[in-house]
């Protein structure tokens, strides 16, 4: 073999390698959802739940004290994607003299997917709609029913098995709430855990 | 409501040991024990198991009911059981022995019936102005550091069956335990889609607002920021009001009435 043909086979050999390298860089770009490190097989339920989860618009923010969603997870192509199913909200109020006569979540079951952002794992809720009565003698939207629309991106720690939602979590993953006309910003910090096949697993996205 | 949610009912602790389910642990284990001989970990092969179960099971779970059979129940609870039998700890980084997330207290709040919504003002009606934008401070022209004179507010989406629309401009929070009125405007053609900064249309008639005048003003207190909600309902009936009227009286029969409305916030603050 002669140093031409030599060169040209180890170029061929670097550029597959290179090659195969940037295609593991892009399916690794989709992550799924994990139990115990092991990519989930078949739909699992798992449970996030906050406390003190505040929907801001200005000049008034609605807190709940404590804010559960269901959602049913699973990998599709090796992506992890989820359906929330259930959101029930407790102890809801405001910072202003209206109350919170009646809330529901509206549509659902509203359709999530897992995406990476800058080596970041995020759960990208989209088709969001929640509807709120206000209510109070001295509130100024007093028989109102609002209704909270959009797409939500909070961030899964994957250490503390948590997904955060908080204004750069929106920013970062181009997503917006909205009410009244307003951007919406919603902070709230979920822990998560599954209630099914992998009770007491460790949830990862990767 | 009796039983709580189903993310309720999942979070609740494990329910005592029924015998049926001690005696599926107790045959879970031995199996796993005896698995565990052949090699790997009994944890190892608990997982396995599990997912092979899960595999043909979890998608008749997942379409059936929330509440889970009595079956299902005891088969978790046996399964658990297993896992912390034999030692799940070591395939859990975080050493997870049981529910981490607590049942929130009291009840969920409740859902908006099919009557409230009917008898509520739903905010569908896009209100807006082209002097400020939603939730952004308001220009000094507009407030009594200025002309002391309204915005031109624009709206969109007016539900059929509009007979006139009512304008109400009030501060967020109340004063003296009242609500705060800085403006309050009636008779408002159902076929306007707008109204000019400082004209009122032809048939639209003020009433008195919280600072005893028969107009438009924003003047907060110095130094003092202060949050405002213009809020446009649409109404089905007239209710023909005369000018100077009680803009408190006439927002209670507003409410009653309308069933839709736009709304808008705005901020001011005097330096």
């Amino acid at each position: 073999m002669n140093r031409n043909i030599k060169r040209t086979f180890l170029m061929s050999l670097l550029t597959a390698l290179m090659l195969s390298a940037a295609f593991a860089g892009v399916s690794s770009a989709a992550p799924a959802w994990r139990f115990n490190g092991e990519e989930l097989k078949s739909p699992e339920k798992i449970v996030g739940a906050a406390e003190k989860s505040g929907l801001t618009i200005p000049g008034m923010t609605t807190t709940c004290e404590n804010f559960l969603y269901t959602i049913v997870i699973s990998n599709t192509s090796g992506t992890g994607t989820g359906s929330i199913t259930e959101l029930p909200l407790y102890n809801c109020s405001t910072n202003t003299k209206c109350t919170v006569t009646a809330i529901t979540p509206e549509k659902l079951p509203w359709a999530a997917n897992l995406s990476t952002i800058s080596t970041k794992n995020y759960i990208i809720i989209k088709g969001i709609k929640v509807s709120i009565l206000y209510g109070g003698k001295l509130c100024v939207v007093n028989g109102v029913t609002a209704e909270l629309e959009g797409t939500a991106g909070g961030w899964l720690d994957n250490t503390t098995e948590s997904a955060t939602f908080s204004p750069t979590t929106f920013s970062t993953t181009k997503t917006e709430l909205t009410m009244l006309g307003n951007t919406v910003e919603w902070n709230g910090f979920f822990p998560t855990e599954a209630f099914e096949w992998h009770r007491e697993q460790a949830l990862s996205a990767s | 409501m009796a039983q709580g949610t189903g993310a309720e009912r999942l979070l609740r602790p494990l329910a005592k040991t029924t015998g049926a389910g001690t005696l599926s642990a107790l045959v879970a284990t031995v199996v796993l024990g005896i698995s565990g001989c052949g090699g790997g970990s009994a944890a190892q092969t608990t997982s396995s198991a599990m997912e092979s179960t899960s595999a043909t099971d979890s998608k008749a779970t997942s379409a059936k009911a929330k509440a889970p059979s009595a079956a299902e129940e005891e088969q978790r609870e046996a399964a658990g059981k297993v896992r912390r039998a034999v030692g799940d700890r070591q395939t859990s980084p975080r050493g997870k022995q049981g529910p981490e997330i607590a049942v929130p207290k009291g009840k969920p709040e409740p859902e908006i019936t099919p009557e409230q919504k009917a008898n509520s003002n739903l905010a569908n009606i896009a209100l807006s102005s082209p002097a400020t934008t939603s939730g952004s401070s308001l220009p000094a022209t507009y407030t009594c550091d200025g002309r002391d004179i309204w915005p031109t507010l624009e709206w969109e989406g007016v539900p059929p069956g509009t007979a006139e629309f009512a304008l109400f401009v009030m501060n967020m929070q109340p004063v003296d335990g009242q609500i705060f009125v800085d403006w309050a405007v009636a008779g408002l053609d159902r076929f306007l889609g707008s109204i000019e900064t400082g004209k009122l249309p032809e048939g639209a008639v003020t009433g008195e607002n919280s600072f005893g005048k028969v107009g438009y003003s924003i003047c907060p207190s110095q130094s003092k920021a202060e949050t405002y909600m213009f809020v446009l309902y649409a109404l089905p009936k007239a209710l023909h009001p005369e000018e100077g009227f009680d803009a408190l009286d006439l927002r209670e029969k507003v409410i009653d009435q309308s069933g839709n409305a736009g709304l808008m916030v705005t901020s001011y603050s005097r330096s």
